[in-house]
């Protein structure tokens, strides 16, 4: 029945994929409000001291945004599955298996890093309580069920593909996957050598966001592209062979920007500053690619709130990942932003650009499914306003934060690193002047406004299509 | 080795490198709109623009003290960014028309 969400319009991988859309939206609201309180926390210094310190607001802030990304992904890729192979999910209840197991282990994690927040390095803190590696602190249980979990949707993935059919977009999707779940393993290892041990880390951290997500993105927008354009499946295919070239090219050595100043030899200041300068080049040839299509076809999208995130979402990775990243990327200037509010910048603009805004596409494009496959293109109720403004807010609220961060970091920089030469005394000079001050008080203002954007996101979500009676727009 | 850039050149240094990309997009998109289009002007826009990009790039490399193997990755940026929207657009072109022509022969 159109305009109802109803169980019954989904197929078994989307039914899965709704439950990790459902987890990925609470951890996304998480993760905006720890933000708003580890922002606060820069204005108040002495908000929730002792109670909920900075370490552990950042922490969770952080962590709810990979695991809600990831979760995001993995609901993306059931929801494709047996619509791209052409056949039932293998291994379905073991997948539901998967995601209780994965949704509890997080809830778990999230409660011990909230309710144990100081003790002992010890193997024992290692193991339940926090592994201490900066993004990635699941403590080492969690770690192992998290390997479980990602290889027990790679046999979902894989034997679905392999009892159905297999098309380009799943062949790289499946390449994809095994080195998503392999590379998670260089952080799981302990050593003493912290240089060895960031050596490491920074495969999971670089190898993951530069290389393995962005292919799994590539792969998702090229189903999207299909489904939401009707765009030719030969020429999406040959175009994702392309971008897997081009960003694996750039982006596997591009690790050495990271290697800069973490105790490696001097050779990876030459090999990151090439390969970093290289990253940008297929994100300015893409644009080539998307006159030629705009220009050479006229399409009409099936879905115009999801298609207008994936528009968010070539921009916000141009100019966050692109833009912000080689303005402090070549080591002749990273020596002094690195670690200052920079790289929060670029780290904002670039995450919520290239894959936040991606996700909540397909969230729009199981919405319109859920509901029956109603109309989502013009004329919505209200002119669709929610969904407009959900955009604008979340979009114009990244970007001044992006800004205010921008300006923090700059001041810190030059004053804190280039003036002060890195000392601590250096550090606290940077964070009272004037305008890192007034950069988190910006920062915090833009935060509200995401939060206000996300609030109307969700609601959108649970009430867009609601009691519509025009099937979608055929492309 | 590499020599730091000086506190003076903070704000050349960042700049020049957001230009850089910002000017490679635009050039990429005048060039493209200008095969697509035919259009001479937009192909004469895109090669001024272009030559910013040169200047950004020059601006770049000044600030950061690019010597020896650094010098290379001006090179590379300089040639990178012209040819490589040449070459999306051939591939552009190419995909495309072999696909219609199979869509078409179908």
């Amino acid at each position: 029945m159109l305009g109802v969400l109803d169980n019954n319009n989904l197929n078994g991988g989307q039914k899965l994929a709704v439950k990790y859309f459902s987890v990925a939206v609470i951890l996304f609201v998480a993760q905006i409000l720890f933000g708003l309180i580890a922002g606060m926390q820069f204005i108040m210094p002495d908000l929730f001291f002792n109670v909920l310190d900075f370490n552990v607001t950042r922490m969770v802030h952080i962590n709810a945004m990979v695991v809600w990304l990831l979760m995001g992904f993995m609901g993306s890729i059931y929801w494709l599955l047996e619509d791209e192979a052409g056949v039932e999910t293998v291994g379905l209840k073991l997948g539901n298996l998967a995601f209780w197991l994965l949704t509890s282990a997080v809830t778990v994690v999230v409660l011990v890093y909230l309710f144990i927040q100081v003790g002992p390095g010890d193997d024992f803190t290692r193991w339940f309580v926090n592994e201490g590696r900066e993004y990635i602190e699941a403590p080492r249980w969690a770690d192992i069920g998290i390997v479980v979990c990602m290889l027990i949707f790679f046999y979902n993935a894989a034997a679905t593909f392999m009892k159905g059919r297999w098309s380009g977009i799943s062949g790289v999707l499946i390449l994809d996957l095994v080195a998503l779940a392999g590379i998670y393993l260089a952080g799981m290892f302990y050593t003493t050598n912290i240089s060895v041990d960031q050596f490491w880390w920074w495969w999971v951290i670089h190898l993951w966001v530069e290389a393995t997500w962005e292919v799994l993105v590539g792969c998702i927008m090229a189903w999207g592209l299909i489904k939401l354009l009707g765009a030719r499946r030969q020429i999406v295919t040959t175009w994702l062979y392309i971008e897997v070239a081009l960003m694996f090219g750039s982006g596997i050595l591009g690790l050495g920007h990271h290697y800069f100043w973490i105790g490696t030899p001097e050779y990876w200041l030459s090999i990151g500053g090439f390969f970093s300068a290289l990253e940008p080049v297929p994100l300015v040839a893409m644009v080539v690619h998307s006159v030629y299509d705009s220009g050479a076809h006229k399409f009409k999208a099936a879905n115009h709130p999801a298609m207008a995130w994936l528009i968010a979402h070539t921009f916000g990775n141009f100019f966050g990942a692109g833009v912000w990243g080689f303005m402090h990327t070549l080591p002749q200037i990273n020596l002094y932003t690195h670690g200052t509010q920079w790289t929060a910048s670029h780290g904002h603009l670039a995450f919520f650009g290239a894959y936040a805004t991606i996700v909540i596409a397909v969230f729009y494009i199981a919405v319109q499914q859920w509901r029956g496959g109603v109309w989502m293109s013009g004329g919505l109720a209200g002119n669709g306003w929610k969904w407009k403004w959900a955009l604008g807010l979340l979009n114009g609220g990244v970007l001044g934060m992006t800004m205010a961060l921008l300006i923090a970091g700059y001041e810190q920089s030059f004053i804190e690193r280039a003036i002060e030469g890195s000392t601590w005394q250096g550090y606290f000079v940077a964070q009272v002047h004037p305008w890192f001050i007034q950069g988190m008080n910006w920062r915090m203002v833009f935060g509200v406004v995401t939060a206000m954007g996300i609030v109307l996101l969700v609601w959108d979500l649970l009430t867009i299509g609601k009691g519509e009676n025009r099937a979608k727009q055929e492309v | 080795m590499i020599d730091p850039v000086e506190m003076q050149d903070f704000f050349a240094a960042f700049f020049s490198g957001a230009l850089v990309i910002v000017f490679g997009a635009i050039y990429a998109l005048f060039l493209a709109w200008g095969r697509l289009r035919g259009s001479r002007n937009f192909i004469a826009a895109a090669y001024g623009v272009y030559a910013l990009l040169v200047i950004a790039v020059l601006v770049l490399a000044e600030a950061m003290h690019f010597d020896g193997f650094w010098n290379l990755i001006t090179v590379v940026m300089l040639v990178g960014y012209l040819l490589a929207p040449h070459g999306i657009w051939l591939l552009s072109r190419d995909t495309h028309n072999e696909a219609e022509a199979k869509f078409n022969s179908d």
